[in-house]
């Protein structure tokens, strides 16, 4: 898990942004804490999500925290339904990752903007807004099946649970 | 049973909130030095990982360029010729104005303009979020790097270090809105404070001076230098080129679009300014102090 969340904060970095999208970066960390969200306990769930958001903080300008804060609450929201959705479709991989992106950029930025460290044009957030909404959408359901296949390749199934 | 079991669920959800509620307050209610090491030691543990990647993902795109350039090698290799020749002659003309230069100071008994030491860096990485413009560099604390650097190309002005650990350093682009320059036109003298607009539609970044003198003429094409003032970044570094020029809205001022001159989307390796230049804050301590006022 670690290593995954290593090598996802890392490729995060090296996916293109574009301007439509409002230069959001691809939510890879997010897609990882959703995955362990659905498909692992919740121990494990809890460790991915501070561990991310800590390796996100520690890679950008956001203080160490604010991303931990936004994946643990995705990471319990998520888990909750996890009962009540098919955990192996792509359709539900692809609507928690638009709306879990989505409600990350703005959370983030509501945290950001609180403190002062980031001032944008309202035209320019929901640009992001939607930008991570797409972007979530369209990565999480392949990043989803990549790590699926390999903690099966693994063997690290043993603990999920039903 | 299922009622026992429901509350056992319940009491594992309350403990969950409450480890997780812990767990955040302390991260978040770090003190600053505390916070800074834990991400500096972060940082340093990903940064070979960063390098690692950026140089294979370099190394396929300047592959990738160099198959597609072949064609083009006889071009390029005349306009290398033309360019040589134009810089040879630039070159000598530099040579005389630099020794005029010297025996002008001389006169006005200037001390030297000391050097500039540039420390080279390979840039490992870009901001993973999207909120600000930033690039990491693969050198910090122990190569002499702290923050408050200017960072810049052979080109010109990149931006400034804002966040340094043992062997990593990250630079606020000039891009970015939250990076202020001090600036001067160069033609006319203008002084201004150049920053970011942020992302373009184009791709190309862009900046804006403000603040400049309503009545002072500034044209397209004016080159745009660091004044030196502020004490952040050494004066007379390029930063770019007037696009275009507008009515500040109060009408105190005007404000210019600005062109930077480095190409802030490509950037692989850059210098620190370790070392700053005599600036304008030398001089005019210097001559308050002639004056027999307080320093």
């Amino acid at each position: 898990m670690f290593m995954a969340i290593l090598v996802g904060a890392v490729a995060q970095a090296v996916f293109p942004t574009f301007y439509w999208l409002g230069q959001v970066n691809a939510p890879v960390l997010l897609g990882l804490v959703i995955y362990y969200a659905l498909a692992h306990s919740r121990g494990t769930m809890l460790q991915a999500a501070i561990f991310a958001g800590l390796l996100q903080d520690a890679l950008c300008m956001i203080p160490l925290g604010y991303s931990s804060f936004c994946f643990c609450i995705v990471a319990v929201v998520v888990s909750n339904f996890k009962d009540m959705v098919f955990v192996h479709e792509s359709f539900t991989h692809m609507m928690f990752g638009a709306i879990a992106g989505g409600a990350v950029t703005l959370a983030l930025y509501g945290l950001l903007s609180a403190t002062g460290l980031v001032s944008l044009a309202p035209g320019w957030v929901f640009l992001k807004g939607v930008g991570s909404v797409l972007l979530g959408a369209i990565l999480v359901p392949f990043e989803f099946e990549f790590i699926e296949g390999l903690d099966r390749m693994l063997g690290n199934t043993d603990e999920r649970t039903s | 049973m299922i009622g026992l079991f429901r509350d056992e669920m319940r009491d594992r959800s309350i403990v969950l909130w409450v480890v997780l509620g812990a767990v955040l307050l302390a991260v978040l209610n770090l003190p600053a030095s505390v916070s800074s090491q834990a991400k500096a030691a972060l940082r340093e543990g990903v940064a070979p990982l960063q390098g690692a990647l950026s140089g294979f993902t370099r190394w396929v795109g300047e592959s990738i360029r160099s198959v597609r350039g072949i064609g083009g090698l006889v071009r390029e290799n005349q306009q290398m010729s033309a360019e040589l020749v134009r810089l040879r002659n630039e070159v000598r003309d530099l040579q005389s104005l630099a020794q005029d230069n010297a025996a002008l100071r001389e006169q006005l008994q200037f001390s030297a303009q000391s050097g500039r030491r540039l420390t080279p860096c390979e840039v490992i990485a870009r901001d993973i979020t999207g909120w600000w413009q930033t690039i990491r560099l693969s050198k910090g604390v122990s190569d002499g790097v702290s923050m408050d650097m200017a960072v810049m190309t052979s080109d010109g002005l990149v931006g400034k270090t804002v966040d340094v650990s043992a062997r990593t350093s990250d630079v606020l682009l000039i891009s970015d809105a939250g990076c202020k320059v001090s600036a001067r036109v160069v033609r006319t003298g203008a002084f201004g404070v150049v920053s970011g607009n942020g992302p373009a539609r184009s791709g190309q970044a862009s900046c804006r001076m403000d603040f400049i003198n309503k009545n002072v003429p500034v044209l397209p094409g004016d080159e745009v230098v660091t004044s030196g003032l502020g004490g952040v970044f050494p004066k007379g570094l390029l930063i770019g080129y007037v696009d275009k020029v507008h009515k500040d809205e109060s009408g105190l001022f005007q404000r210019a679009d600005i062109i930077p001159k480095a190409d802030l989307g490509r950037l692989t390796y850059v210098f620190v300014v370790a070392e700053q230049s005599y600036g304008a804050d030398d001089y005019l301590m210097k001559t308050r102090s002639s004056e027999g006022g307080a320093p």
